[in-house]
């Protein structure tokens, strides 16, 4: 997104520097002037590329050399250099448990995403049907939702679903369930399933603004139409709301794709990728080989083989959202 | 063409999204400033009671003007993570705590000072044989130890009384008979528990598989591999079913002694047996006073009558990280800790002092004296670097009892598939 703001910024610099130039005419000065005119733009641009490569572009640059490093807490601290080529690659690609973990990943992400995403969009559209004190009230309790700290409300779930104490269990014997000391996290699906629950919780309230305010975009006039025409409520969702809420909405679902996909502190808080590796993602292998086994080039190359996994997740989204873009440049 | 540059620009804009694994690691050598010194001190969680340390500090401090010592008491918790980022930046702690099955990795990787020729300074010739050989790596000594310990059963006095039980069970038999002596006086608690066991607390369970004849893993030249499978070890995983299942503990299944703190359940007054560290007693009685006086302890039993279960020697070194800035400094505190003064303290706290053979301060408590008892039959996990990454990372064993207790796995299962496991980790 910044390199196009940048290359919009740019254009007014060099179209209004030549004009008082080219008033003075001169043959000499006037290539002196324009080499320099051809230079100004960049010159203009350079810090904060040079400050957007160095911030951004080296960690990225770090990670993918890394992954070519045999880097362990010993090289890590004598500052040793040791080039490994692929082998950090073989090890991770060689390993079954990566593909089952990747796929646990991909389908955990899916589900979550599609989910959020729907809750979202159903408030949203909800919002716009409700009284204003009502939708007031909503968007309070969304936002205090969405200003707890990750570890606040995974420990508050911790506790909702606890095997002895859990409120949740309670509820249910009281409801005349055979509830009393359930565990839910006995399996890698269980877990993951109520840590989704939070992830989603915690996703809507973002989800459900942003599409609150593409709802509210939408002109009044094309719903007083569709109404004229007789058009269902469900005709005229199809017919006006989708149109104008779909690129936003791809938008978000693209951005709830990479947060997702990367989630790592709910999932480690709650059983540490556990029962027996059950609820382990990539994130979480990530860090078992780098920060518990200080295998750093290994769990580079997991970083690097997520990017292109999520890259090939995001491909159709990406070409779109370039398409757009040379559309309106 | 343009489609291609564009998955580009996206795929570096993913990077960004997943990017977190950069280094950069630059050592310099100690800083001779003078002026005022802050001397950071990182110990454990329980490790040193606070009267001590206070004293140490204000000591070291009298004698050492213009420098200050930032003492940080850290959890255990996390701490190797929190001990690797520490160690490989440029302002390391100056001298850190480290539990001895820790020590090889981190003495192994050369993050920590070579004490060798500093031991005669540091009461060398009086080291915990156990600790010393933890922190020895290639025939140099990378710290010094602190203390020892060991768990032991604590148990509530008034009600073995009440429940009948005369003496202290010195067998496996009889330590599941005073379980159900204790269940019937007090089947009128509906929060009673005889024994309070969590299904992850595998210090616990090293006990029951050594004392079957088993081990963890065995040395298959010069790596380590799983023995899990064995026979003698899943005896002791069933008898810490057995356990489980006679004392009827509430405990989660799922986790370890820390979560929650087992002394906190102890201090509620509903429990009766709980497994575990001298500190964890002090942390009960902290929390409800009036256990100081029904409290005792007796060494883990084993499956021979009249003898105590091994036990794992727990312990930790004190060391002083590579990149300290005041390496001059953490040596003299080191020295003034590893004085009779302050190993005598640590004695009379209830642990096994790690610079000091003179151990008579210990037995003057109940807990000191079953320690002692257990402590000659104390025994340490595999000696190999790698045995850190089973403590940090999901540990099998961990694994291995949760899916076991559950009934989620058979016994056979459950061994085997820690047991691969375990000898993938202890071989990578």
């Amino acid at each position: 997104m910044t390199a196009v703001e940048t290359t919009d910024a740019a254009v007014p610099v060099r179209t209004s520097s030549p004009a008082p130039r080219r008033a003075v005419a001169g043959g000499a000065r006037r290539r002196r002037g324009s080499t320099f005119d051809r230079l100004l733009p960049y010159l203009l641009l350079a810090p904060a590329v040079i400050g957007i490569l160095w911030l951004i572009g080296f960690p990225v640059v770090s990670v993918v050399v890394t992954s070519f490093r045999k880097l362990d807490l010993g090289e890590l601290v004598r500052g040793q250099v040791v080039w490994v080529g692929l082998d950090n690659y073989a090890k991770v690609l060689s390993d079954p448990r990566f593909w089952e973990i990747t796929l646990r990943t991909v389908v955990f992400t899916a589900v979550v995403v599609a989910t959020s995403v729907v809750v979202g969009l159903v408030i949203a559209l909800l919002m716009r049907q409700l009284s204003t004190p009502v939708r007031i009230l909503l968007q309070v309790c969304m936002l205090l939702a969405w200003a707890m700290p990750i570890i606040a409300s995974t420990t508050v779930y911790q506790w909702i679903f606890d095997q002895q104490y859990g409120i949740l269990n309670k509820i249910l014997v009281k409801l005349g369930f055979d509830y009393a000391g359930h565990s839910w996290f006995s399996t890698g699906t269980a877990t993951l399933s109520v840590i989704g629950l939070l992830i989603v919780w915690q996703a809507i309230p973002f989800l459900a603004f942003s599409l609150y305010a593409g709802v509210i975009g939408v002109p009044a006039d094309l719903y007083e139409a569709a109404g004229i025409d007789g058009a269902t409520a469900w005709q005229t969702f199809r017919a006006v709301t989708w149109p104008e809420l779909k690129p936003l909405l791809m938008m978000v679902t693209f951005l709830s794709l990479l947060w997702d996909f990367k989630v790592f502190t709910q999932i480690w808080v709650f059983k540490e990728g556990g029962p027996s590796g059950g609820s382990t993602t990539l994130p979480v292998l990530q860090y078992l080989e780098g920060i518990s086994q200080s295998h750093f080039g290994v769990a580079a190359a997991v970083s690097v083989l997520m990017v292109v996994i999520l890259t090939l997740l995001t491909v159709s989204y990406l070409r779109k959202l370039l398409q757009t873009q040379e559309g309106k440049l | 063409m343009k489609g291609l540059r564009g998955l580009a620009v996206g795929a570096a804009a993913l990077a960004v999204a997943v990017a977190g694994c950069g280094t950069s690691a630059s050592n310099t050598g100690t800083a001779g400033s003078s002026g005022p010194k802050t001397l950071t001190v990182w110990l454990m969680d329980g490790s040193a009671p606070t009267t001590l340390t206070d004293a140490l500090n204000k000591e070291f401090q009298d004698s050492n003007k213009d420098v200050t010592v930032k003492y940080e008491v850290q959890k255990w918790g996390g701490i190797q993570e929190k001990l690797t980022t520490a160690l490989t930046s440029d302002t390391p702690p100056d001298v850190i705590e480290l539990g001895n099955t820790q020590t090889p990795k981190f003495a192994s990787e050369g993050t920590l000072l070579d004490l060798t020729g500093d031991a005669s300074n540091l009461n060398g010739g009086e080291w915990l044989g156990g600790l010393k050989d933890s922190l020895t790596w290639e025939d140099k000594q990378y710290g010094l130890p602190f203390y020892a310990s060991n768990r032991t059963v604590i148990y509530r006095t008034d009600l073995f009384e009440a429940a009948g039980i005369t003496a202290p069970p010195t067998s496996n038999d009889e330590w599941l008979a005073a379980i159900e002596k204790l269940k019937t006086a007090n089947a009128a608690n509906p929060d009673f528990q005889a024994l309070y066991l969590p299904g992850q607390s595998w210090y616990t369970l090293l006990s029951f598989i050594w004392d079957q004849g088993g081990d963890v893993a065995k040395k298959d030249g010069d790596k380590f591999v799983g023995s899990l499978d064995s026979a003698q070890a899943k005896a002791g995983v069933d008898f810490y079913k057995k356990l489980v299942d006679a004392s009827g503990t509430k405990a989660p299944k799922d986790t370890d002694e820390a979560k929650p703190q087992q002394m906190e359940v102890f201090g509620t007054g509903n429990v009766a047996m709980m497994i575990g560290l001298p500190w964890e007693l002090g942390g009960a009685v902290k929390a409800n006073p009036d256990l100081e006086k029904k409290t005792s302890a007796f060494p883990i039993p084993s499956k021979t009558a009249g003898k105590s279960a091994p036990v794992f020697l727990g312990g930790s070194n004190l060391a002083i990280p590579a990149g300290s800035k005041n390496v001059d400094l953490a040596k003299s505190y080191l020295k003034l800790l590893s004085g009779k003064k302050y190993q005598d303290q640590l004695g009379a706290a209830g642990t096994v002092p790690g610079t000091s053979k003179d151990t008579a301060s210990l037995a003057s408590n109940p807990v000191g004296k079953a320690l002692a008892a257990s402590s000659a039959n104390g025994k340490v996990t595999p000696a190999t670097p790698k045995w850190a990454a089973v403590e940090a990372g999901q540990n099998p064993l961990k694994d291995m009892l949760t899916a076991y207790l559950t009934g989620a796995k058979s016994l056979d299962q459950a061994t085997g598939d820690a047991n691969t496991a375990l000898t993938a980790l202890l071989g990578g």
